[in-house]
């Protein structure tokens, strides 16, 4: 047989694998400050670079798209050359690849302190490092695609797959969740507005789950985990029904995260259904993984590696459990803005992808430096460590976000709210926010053991830089199962184009039926005449908002319950954000929903409340704003932002940037300075807090406007 | 309000039929195809992680 001689590339994945490690320990201790600052305020110093709403944002893409993602393209780019049996596509691809992706990172992490975010979550890098993912993107995609049509295997193993699916739809969701009209170099504002948003951002925000942290994790499993058993998969067959069922399903499930809001309730309950539907598939290849292990469970005794993929494989099927089950009408109405969704992801970013990627960092290690791993001891003292640390943080979140939802919704005898104040289900909790911390300390502690145990196994062998390998040529006749008829040939195992189109009508068919009627809405959501477009002044207090991440903690939509309607006011209506880009409807409420604060408190109040929120309310856990009494706001930027809001559909009058609107902006601040005399506050009316109290004194206040708000003009 | 939207959005008491219909299609098509793969071949496929054409496989270090 003619054999050809080739290499694989130890390089790019080893420069992977140290970023994954570095940037998990960025991503963590960011995480573990934000938890810190939930029951110390003072823990941001009083900076705003660091305070929580900017730094929630910091911890969750540093924990998605640099520790996860290094760690995917670390785990593709070794098990790719493998199973193709050829080289990656181009080293340069590759190493644009690696540098691009981690200069994104960088700017991520200098951009989001600064307050420089959209506020869409797990979105919310402007516009320019937007593009750049866009293109560093099509890079990965370049390569993974033209490795797999250079070949010498002549089948795509399933992990093949799910690569292809990740590369594909990831870029899908990123570009169509992105689109947005810019207002300068870091500021944009998405050319959808208020329900539109929601649904793009959601249809954007679960699939990120499902396309970034679950699909290429699960085909690295398909990979590392028959390769650490030594043995092949449990059944082949349930990993090609769990491939086509969960990419197809996955991507409907996105209005599972807007249930009981404004948004239509046929799309909520298919979101809901496709969400339950996800159990078969989640339950088969987690199944499908732990029976791989079947008859080698000795070995997970020895071996730390599949200890943590074990754990790994079980944290999955419990998030995917629980995730349709929060995806249940009822069940979301007590855990949806609780603390319980912060378990549920959790269970899945610290269990699931956490423990996978340290599993396949311990079997990768050894492998790269040609040496044993320093210390399978101390892998276990990471593995219990941070296994312990798993449960501190999430048991006690359980318990957290539980509470809160039965707080929020009790009632006295007589029909009262019982905790009508709502600091007191803030402090109630309290506990478990430092059970939380401690908890993330520990799983860190262990992070740290592994960086210094692979740093011990890479000083201690020889980095081996190219693997020599050997395989015929693919169409050599090397097959021994030729094909006999068309039932058993392998079409889509040995096409990686039409598998490719495949997939990609798989996962748009979701997105299509959820988004073009999403355009009906558009012409379909009543616009009430008493909703008008901010004001200069709010639009400025509204992008302070955006920038100092207030939506981290504060939701902009009330349910039609009575628990709600009784505490905040009129429940929300979708006519009510059609001029919001971006919507701003949040999904936890560490604080109170905020959609009807408008006019329930004097300005003086929040001016006084964002200097130190202890004064207003004791034991408050909100950090202090105080940079905004001194801070002058951004006046010359007004016309920019207008004139970028009136390109994505809000109805200013042309030309009204250039004349009326900065004095609009000035008469409106000088009320409001006016206003906070009456409360004993002096301030002067081009400061940020100004802003910033126009906009909370909005928040609602339209419909209040008119009695009876009747739709009007349904056709646009 | 919610009523208006559904009554202005188009056929839309049928979009969940059609959705559920479409994965029954794709869940179906994807057990035929899976059923009707024969053993060597999924034992050859199932084999691909294990052998990566390297001289002595990198599995050495347990």
């Amino acid at each position: 047989m003619n054999l050809e001689t080739f290499k694989y590339d130890n390089r790019i994945v080893r420069a992977f694998a140290i970023a994954t490690i570095i940037w998990g320990i960025v991503g963590m201790s960011a995480g573990l400050l934000a938890a810190v600052q939930l029951f110390w305020p003072e823990a941001n110093l009083n900076l705003q670079f660091v305070s929580f709403g900017r730094l929630r944002p910091l911890h969750t893409n540093a924990v998605i798209f640099a520790f996860v993602g290094n760690g995917m393209f670390m785990g593709i780019y070794y098990s790719l050359q493998r199973l193709c049996k050829a080289r990656m596509f181009n080293d340069k691809l590759s190493w644009i690849n690696f540098w691009g992706w981690n200069a994104i990172i960088v700017a991520a992490a200098v951009t989001l302190p600064l307050g420089l975010t959209t506020s869409k979550e797990y979105a919310e890098l402007e516009w320019p490092i937007d593009i750049a993912i866009a293109i560093v993107w099509v890079v990965f995609t370049v390569n993974l695609m033209g490795t797999i049509l250079r070949r010498r295997e002549k089948h795509m193993y399933v992990a093949i797959w799910f690569f292809i699916a990740t590369a594909l739809t990831v870029a899908m969701l990123h570009i169509v969740n992105s689109l947005a009209v810019p207002a300068s170099a870091f500021k944009s504002y998405p050319i959808y507005a208020g329900v539109q948003d929601a649904l793009v951002q959601w249809w954007y925000g679960h699939n990120a789950v499902a396309f970034f942290l679950t699909t290429p994790y699960l085909g690295l499993m398909y990979y590392f985990l028959p390769k650490a058993a030594g043995r092949p998969v449990f059944s082949y067959r349930l990993s090609i029904i769990h491939f086509w069922a969960l990419i197809f399903i996955y991507i409907w499930a996105g209005p599972h995260h807007l249930l009981f809001t404004a948004l239509p309730d046929w799309a909520q309950s298919l979101g809901m259904v496709f969400s339950i539907m996800l159990i078969a598939p989640s339950w088969g290849g987690m199944l499908n993984g732990l029976l791989t292990l079947r008859g080698a469970w000795d070995k997970v005794r020895e071996e730390p590696m599949l200890k943590f993929m074990v754990v790994a494989l079980t944290a999955y099927g419990m998030a995917t459990l629980e995730g349709p089950l929060l995806s249940i009408k009822s069940v979301n109405s007590l855990s949806h803005y609780t603390d319980w969704t912060v378990a549920h992801v959790h269970t899945g970013a610290l269990g699931w992808n956490g423990f996978l990627t340290f599993s396949m960092l311990y079997w990768l290690f050894p492998r790269l430096y040609n040496t044993p791993l320093w210390s399978k001891k101390l892998a276990n003292w990471h593995f219990w460590i941070s296994l312990t640390g798993m449960m501190f943080y999430v048991i006690p979140m359980y318990w957290s976000g539980i509470t809160q939802g039965l707080m929020w919704k009790q009632f006295t005898p007589e029909g009262f709210l019982k905790y009508a104040n709502f600091l007191e289900t803030v402090i109630q909790l309290i506990p478990m926010f430092v059970l939380r911390a401690v908890g993330g300390l520990l799983y860190i502690l262990g992070t740290f053991l592994m960086a210094y145990n692979l740093w011990k196994t890479a000083k201690s062998g020889v980095f081996v830089p190219e693997v020599e390998a050997q395989a015929a040529p693919r169409n050599s006749g090397h097959d021994l199962h030729a094909e006999q008829d068309p039932w058993k040939h392998r079409w889509l195992e040995a096409k990686p184009i039409t598998l490719t189109v495949l997939s990609l009508v798989a996962v748009a068919i979701g997105g299509l039926v959820e988004i073009v009627p999403m355009y009906l809405i558009k012409e379909n959501v009543p616009t009430l005449s008493s909703v008008k477009p901010y004001t200069p002044l709010e639009v400025l207090g509204r992008d302070i908002y955006i920038r100092e991440g207030c939506v981290g903690c504060h939701s902009q939509m009330i349910r039609p319950f009575r628990s709600e309607t009784e505490r905040y006011g009129e429940y929300s209506k979708a006519g009510e954000f059609v001029y919001d880009h971006p919507f701003l409807w949040g999904s936890k409420r560490t604080g109170p929903d905020l959609h009807r604060v408008g006019a329930k408190y004097p300005d003086a109040w929040h001016y006084n409340h964002m200097d130190d929120p202890r004064l207003t309310s004791p034991g408050s856990i909100m950090p202090r704003y105080s940079w905004l009494l001194e801070q002058k706001m951004d006046k010359k930027s007004l016309p920019a932002r207008i004139a970028a809001l009136r390109k994505v559909g809000v109805p200013y009058p042309a030309g009204y940037e250039n004349s009326e609107a900065l004095k609009d902006l000035e008469k409106q601040a000088e009320t409001i300075v006016t206003n906070l005399k009456v409360g004993s506050v002096e301030a002067q009316p081009d400061k940020e807090i100004i802003a910033m109290i126009a906009y909370l004194q909005r928040l609602g206040t339209d419909i209040k406007a008119q009695a009876v708000a009747a739709p009007v003009n349904t056709s646009n | 309000m919610i009523k208006n939207v559904l009554t202005h959005v188009g056929g839309v008491e049928n979009f969940g039929i059609i959705s559920i219909l479409l994965f029954f299609g794709v869940f179906a098509g994807a057990l035929i195809y899976a059923a009707c793969l024969k053993k060597p071949f999924l034992n050859q496929m199932s084999q691909l992680p294990l052998e990566d054409g390297t001289k002595k496989t990198e599995a050495s270090h347990e």
